[in-house]
């Protein structure tokens, strides 16, 4: 066992090393690219009870981490445009940061991502990898290779990006309809 | 937008895709994602290999190898394998013919592929055939020269839980080998060291979970079964081990770090072998291994 404290010291090595973050919107920017009609965005209190938690992940089959939610009210002059989410989900190291615009009736506008923190698989960023979620809604199937493709080498990031926005389409569903 | 206009795009993306696909969480037990197409990756194995119950035994087995996604499910690897054996003190009838200190030697090759059937968060449940020959003109137990020819057939399964933050792996293997072992000179008479032609058949079993506790770390923990089955014995070894593991995971290159120790084995044992459920003939009583793996 004489070389064991060089065989332990490599990995911890790896405490050093940064991986590098890739914060590509703010808040502000992304509302502006993704509602840029929209005059004002009024933050949206919303703390779900355990019920609701548990009923989003029944409904969209993952778990709803955060019981207060980023959500804003996006608006131009009064009429309401729909809604503003920013919203985590696991890469595969890192959280990874996005934001989505869902209509007042429940449709995809579009999805914004705002950092993405590994270096490979960022292909989500792809505006067309984007376009296929605008125009969903509720009941579609949110399925990679279905109805929205996967990119390889990124699948579990595409995975979690999708199953994302369906659950976000369910927490309006439940929590924010009007 | 229609999943056929998107098609020709989404090939252009997995030509530039992420090479984390072929990260290792466990240090035994694989996973079944792939590299994407275009994307590689190379691996440093270190094995450390030590304690047969009695006397001094060190093995260090290095394995550099080299992955390269043919297509987003078709890989090839290639693998260099050298060692180290140093063993004193403990003399085994069959197995360890004489104290050596090898020092660091090319001891084989390797050559396989992989086809990804399933992925495991496309798909809910990954599953990859992977098939590699190995020759090897070093035996891996005694560091005497043995030539040894080896094809394995593995089965690699993978479930994501807790989308990603908890990951199952299970492998099947089987292994065929054809060994020959050169003549020693000035062995005693009445030690064996046949050097006919040996064919054997070994079996694994292999399960483990990790878990990201951290962004970027895991901890894991495995066990895995191994047997090997020999024309003359019948069911030479088996062994169980089990031990845990931590793993790091960034943007160009990760490491795992796993420790694993026998807890149970049966098949021969040495003669004055003091705990017998354990095999330590051709395994010892712990392993320690270092992976790193770089993408490209």
């Amino acid at each position: 066992m004489r070389h064991t404290p060089a065989l332990i010291m490599m990995p911890v090595a790896a405490f050093v090393c940064q991986v590098q973050a890739a914060d590509y919107l703010s808040t502000a920017e992304a509302q502006a690219v993704l509602f840029p009609q929209a005059s004002t965005f009024s933050r949206q209190e919303v703390v779900l009870t355990k019920e609701q938690l548990k009923a989003i992940k029944k409904a969209s089959g993952v778990r709803q981490r955060k019981t207060m939610p980023p959500i804003w009210r996006a608006e131009r002059e009064g009429e309401f445009l729909g809604w503003f989410y920013v919203d985590d989900v696991i890469g595969k190291h890192e959280f990874i940061t996005y934001a989505a615009a869902i209509s007042p009736e429940g449709e995809v506008r579009g999805i914004e991502i705002m950092s993405y923190r590994e270096t490979h698989g960022d292909e989500v960023r792809n505006q067309q990898w984007r376009d296929q979620f605008v125009g969903k809604k509720v009941d579609a199937p949110f399925k990679l290779n279905e109805d929205i493709i996967n990119i390889s080498g990124a699948t579990l990031s595409c995975r979690n990006i999708t199953d994302g926005v369906k659950r976000l389409l369910v927490l309006q569903e439940m929590v924010l309809k009007e | 937008m229609r999943v056929k206009s998107l098609i020709p795009m989404i090939g252009l993306l997995g030509m530039a895709g992420s090479a984390e696909a072929g990260e290792n969480l466990l240090g035994y037990t694989k996973g079944a994602e792939v590299l994407p197409k275009g994307a590689a990756e190379l691996y440093q194995w270190v094995t450390q290999r030590t304690d047969k119950g009695q006397g001094e035994y060190t093995a260090y087995d290095l394995k550099t190898e080299f992955e390269y996604g043919i297509t987003n499910r078709f890989n090839m690897t290639g693998a260099f394998l050298a060692q180290s054996i140093e063993t004193s003190g403990l003399l085994i009838d069959g197995y360890l013919p004489e104290e050596i200190d090898t020092g660091l030697e090319p001891a084989g090759i390797t050559v396989g592929a992989k086809y990804n059937f399933l992925s495991p968060a496309a798909d809910d449940f990954g599953l990859t055939m992977a098939l590699e020959g190995a020759y090897m003109w070093k035996d891996p137990h005694s560091g005497q020269d043995k030539d040894t020819f080896t094809v394995e057939l593995a089965m690699y399964m993978q479930k994501f839980f807790m989308e990603g933050q908890l990951v199952w792996l299970g492998n099947l293997g089987m292994e065929s080998t054809y060994a020959h072992r050169a003549d020693i000179e000035g062995l005693p008479a009445d030690f064996d060291w046949p050097t006919e032609p040996e064919m054997e058949i070994g079996i694994a079993a292999k399960t483990g979970l990790s878990y990201r506790f951290v962004p970027n770390w895991y901890i894991g923990a495995e066990i895995f079964y191994e047997e090997e089955f020999e024309t003359e014995v019948g069911s030479e070894r088996w062994s169980v081990f089990a031990g845990p593991s931590i793993h790091y995971g960034g943007a160009r290159w990760w490491t795992t770090l796993t420790w694993v120790t026998q807890l149970k084995g049966g098949g021969e044992v040495y003669e004055g072998q003091i705990d017998q459920n354990l095999h330590l003939i051709e395994k010892t009583e712990d392993e320690i291994r270092l992976k790193v793996g770089y993408n490209f």
